[in-house]
């Protein structure tokens, strides 16, 4: 038993280097096995883990057929795998100095790993001793190498080092800063912890969150609308009709930027940065309370604090362009297009 | 009698006439079957089932009305600010297909197979240039293949993609023919093919779209622009893959119904069209090595590198572009998105990127800008403002219009304004703490100003102070006398601007108003463009993001000595190492 579970474990371990080695040398292209956009954390982990359990059971296998790989070369060829994993694999790319720092930490973490006993720790320090001692041939060759290639390699990167570069600087922005009390909008003063989306009604025409949580589009994949709440319907009244009126504005005003499907991939979207928001991530809208949205809605970049760069979002303040009614029939739009509930104050 | 054979000879002198009409292009290549060579006679498909029609009705409602409309007629809410406007369904008229021209295109809901699914292919990987996205990883593939019944069956209402009668599908084979080696020969003859198949009338002697740019309609009468062969990741049929030359191949094979472009299957012989396809494929922009550019999957766009690097040069700087130096110097690429942020909102730019060099000595930095525009656009007569004016009166696109008053409508119907460029650039950046910068948007106010170079179509170069997005440019003293227009060139769909200016000293220049440039310093950077035939002038324009002009330092010595010490002592540390090892083991075995 413990055999078969080891023998899945290396295939699944054989299979996933062979992935990643595709996609590190372009043979595979890298969206063979898609990251699912706003899982990519749990996928992550959850891949992480099938290697792992995938080294484990190859490295079983490995010893069981009478090849047992050293102990030396395990612990550098998986610290070797994260860095590998962390470069090619995660998307969006991470910066170098963030990968920097998760190699460090894996690097103390397969220190700790190989030197968990004092036996583990020799058998992990034997190969470097033996190239030390060189009592053979293979191993005095190696020590001549390594003499001769450590100096080069190492004045090697200390000149890159040195090489004046053009990097792009880090400038790290808070995407969701605090919001004011209240906000001014069209002559207005709107209190954000306690006005509410005027058109979140139901069909008799009052505040409901409850139906019109009810009506928005199903999660789960391609998020449709539920088969009896159409906002093309012309019957509708209340929350459907808003709903209606709110994505024709969208359509009219917002996708340029945020998309046909509401993921920040609009038809300008590529030359702008920051990105824009992608409603359909978790960390975005499902987040904040409707207000919030007002606030960020009739503002706009040039309205944010200095932490939310205001000075590069191209958000329009759309009190310029939109009414009052209009800002939040298009916040109500995005809810039901996303699917998600907005954040409420209780 | 007379007349009889006088009539006999009009209709065979009509006949001959038709003969020759057909075939004027010269010779036409056709297979024993009468098909064109490459294709192949193929089935139609089997009509959808009924369930997965109902099932799309609800993606369709949900994802596409939007812009499609609810008859499907390309006239949703989103339509009237688009251009190209939203696909009209009801007449059965699809632009990317494997099939012969005028045929309907490939469509079997029950066979999601790249190759011989093209709306399917369509759904999923979106037109890039257009607002069609693509639909990959939001909509299941049975979702779109839902969505494909609904719209093939209930709103192409023309035709019917089952009628025998009427319906025949011609099926290119590609996956059959195997691609020729881009050889140097292979892209030579296609050179000379676009030429003698007159593809460079409408497409430009460069191939950048300016051939025929004011005159081509598509079947809806809208205007049309032939494609900038130098932007293969903006061709509409690249299928997020545009280095790949098969689908050069096959829109050239297919043509591509409702638009001017027709199929050239009937007189090119599949060699000839890969050579063809070769030859387009490598205009398309590449790196410095003549490798493809780096495509980001997240927008289909070549990816931005945000730093423009210039580097030094002795004397004086060279404006010849041909010159070793500027071939030298790193081109960026610089996305351009419309100006949506205040009104006149441009909802659509038809300048999407910029091409930026820089190079720069002891006085002066120049930038190298050169940008695709397939017309140039110089304003008859004086402009009914003054170049300092911001707040004019250009009037934003209504949000609805109808077809008549559509953004697409107005195509090539703009009062012609000048073509224009400017580089934006902080004033006092250095006493803003990073990463705090004046807005993109013509600067915050008076105390965080930036200074604008603009460059225009009529030749002039002004230097101006912004302070806000609202508030007219001021005109700075004296810095137009520094400066110098070293190129305004238009060429084949193509403007090169040279601009130098100084690099500026508290002696000439005025340190609250003009932009110092300083060595091995991150000085923030902001494109602005214009396209005097999209009517763009005043805040209707192209926008880029903030990007950075960086002076390369020279090397400095430390460079080279430092790392050289750092391996003379690496080799000390090794001695060191080996001979305690040595010593430790003599002890132990002694």
């Amino acid at each position: 038993m413990k055999a078969l579970l080891m023998w899945v474990g290396a295939l699944i371990g054989v299979a996933g280097i062979l992935l990643l080695a595709g996609m590190i040398l372009n043979v595979v292209p890298s969206s063979a096995v898609r990251l699912v956009e706003g899982y990519m954390p749990m996928q992550m982990l959850f891949e992480l883990t099938c290697f792992v359990a995938g080294f484990a059971g190859l490295s079983y296998v490995m010893s069981a057929m009478g090849m047992p790989f050293p102990r030396f070369w395990q612990g550098i060829g998986f610290w070797a795998f994260i860095l590998l994993y962390l470069k090619y694999r995660v998307y969006p790319p991470i910066p170098f100095s963030v990968r920097a720092m998760y190699g460090t930490v894996s690097l103390v973490a397969v220190f700790m790993w190989v030197s968990a006993s004092e036996e583990d720790w020799k058998k992990f320090k034997q190969p470097i001793m033996n190239v030390l001692d060189a009592q053979t041939g293979m191993n005095k060759l190696l020590r001549y190498a390594y003499l001769v290639l450590l100096p080069i390699l190492i004045g090697g990167f200390s000149y890159n080092a040195m090489m004046p570069k053009s990097e792009e600087p880090i400038e790290l922005r808070t995407v969701h800063p605090a919001p004011p009390a209240s906000t001014k909008v069209h002559g207005k003063t709107y209190t954000l912890q306690t006005s509410q989306n005027p058109y979140r009604v139901n069909q008799e025409g009052k505040y409901d969150q409850e139906y019109t949580n009810a009506n928005i589009v199903e999660q789960g994949m391609g998020r449709l609308m539920k088969p009896n709440a159409n906002p093309w319907d012309d019957k509708n009244q209340g929350y459907l009709k808003y709903v209606r009126e709110g994505g024709e504005i969208f359509f009219q005003n917002c996708h340029f930027c945020h998309g046909d499907n509401l993921n920040g991939r609009g038809l300008h979207a590529f030359a702008f940065n920051p990105i824009p928001a992608n409603f359909t991530d978790p960390g975005t809208i499902a987040q904040l309370q409707e207000t919030f949205i007002f606030w960020r809605v009739s503002k706009g970049g040039i309205g944010l604090p200095n932490e939310g760069f205001p000075w590069a979002s191209v958000m329009p303040p759309w009190e310029q362009h939109l009414t009052v009614d209009e800002i939040w029939k298009v916040i109500l739009f995005e809810y039901w297009h996303t699917g998600y509930y907005p954040r409420t104050w209780d | 009698m007379m007349d009889s054979i006088t009539q006999k000879a009009g209709i065979i002198a009509a006949a001959a006439f038709g003969v020759v009409l057909v075939s004027s292009a010269g010779y036409s290549i056709v297979s024993a079957q009468g098909l064109p060579e490459g294709f192949k006679k193929g089935d139609l498909a089997p009509e959808p089932s009924a369930e997965m029609i109902e099932a799309g009705k609800r993606v369709y409602f949900t994802k596409c009305v939007w812009c499609h409309g609810v008859d499907g007629a390309g006239d949703g809410p989103g339509a009237d600010r688009l251009w190209p406007r939203p696909r009209n369904f009801n007449q059965g008229t699809f632009k990317i297909r494997h099939t012969a021209s005028g045929e309907l295109p490939l469509f079997d809901a029950k066979k999601p197979v790249p190759g011989q699914n093209d709306l399917f292919e369509t759904v999923t990987h979106g037109l890039p240039g257009s607002a069609m996205p693509p639909w990959e990883g939001i909509l299941t593939e049975e979702q779109r293949l839902q969505v494909l019944s609904f719209v093939t069956t209930q709103l192409v209402k023309d035709r019917k993609f089952t009628d025998k009668q009427s319906e025949t599908q011609t099926v290119l084979q590609l996956t059959d023919l195997k691609p020729k080696p881009a050889t140097d020969e292979s892209k030579k003859r296609g050179g000379e093919l676009v030429v003698e198949r007159k593809c460079v009338e409408c497409h430009g002697m460069e191939g950048r779209g300016d051939g025929n740019a004011f005159n081509l309609k598509d079947d809806w009468g809208f205007s049309i622009q032939p494609a900038d062969w130098h932007k293969c990741w903006n061709f509409r049929g690249s299928r997020q893959d545009p280095y790949n030359v098969a689908n050069i191949f096959r829109t050239f094979s297919t043509g591509v119904n409702g638009t001017p472009m027709p199929s050239f299957a009937d007189n090119t012989t599949v060699d000839e069209r890969w050579d063809i396809a070769n030859f387009v494929n490598s205009l398309c922009e590449r790196d410095s090595l003549g490798n493809p550019l780096s495509i980001d999957p997240l927008t289909d766009k070549p990816k931005i590198n945000f730093v423009i690097p210039s580097d030094m040069v002795e004397g004086e700087i060279p404006t010849d572009i041909g010159h070793e130096a500027w071939q030298k110097a790193p081109k960026r690429y610089v996305a351009m998105g419309g100006q949506i942020t205040h009104k006149p909102r441009n909802f659509v730019n038809r300048i999407d990127d910029i091409w930026v060099r820089s190079l720069y000595n002891d006085k002066s930095i120049v930038y190298l800008l050169e940008w695709d525009d397939r017309t140039k656009s110089v304003a008859e007569g004086k402009l009914p403002w003054a170049p300092t004016q911001v707040n004019i009166d250009v009037k934003e696109q209504d949000p609805k219009t109808g077809e008549e008053g559509s953004i697409a409508a107005h195509q090539n119907n703009y009062t012609v304004y000048n073509d224009a460029i400017a580089i934006e650039t902080a004033v006092k950046w250095k006493e803003l703490p990073a990463p705090i910068k004046p807005r993109y948007l013509f600067g915050t106010n008076d105390q965080f100003p930036v200074d604008i170079v603009k460059w225009e179509a009529d030749g002039s170069l002004r230097a101006f102070k912004g302070t806000g997005w609202d508030k007219d440019f001021e005109e700075r003293d004296n810095y137009e006398e520094s400066m110098k227009l070293l190129k305004g060139e238009w060429k084949d769909g193509r403007w090169y601007v040279m601009i130098q200016r100084p690099l500026g000293n508290k002696k000439d220049q005025d340190y609250d108003e003009d932009t110092f440039f300083e060595v091995g310093q991150y000085i923030p950077t902001v494109f602005f463009a214009w396209d005097g035939h999209n009517g763009d002038a005043g805040r209707k324009m192209a926008v880029s993001a903030f990007f950075y002009t960086f002076m390369n330092p020279p090397i400095p010595r430390e460079t080279y000595i430092y790392p050289a010490v750092i391996a003379v002592g690496v080799v000390l540390l090794e001695g060191w190492v080996l001979t305690r090892r040595a010593n430790k083991k003599k002890g132990k075995t002694l």
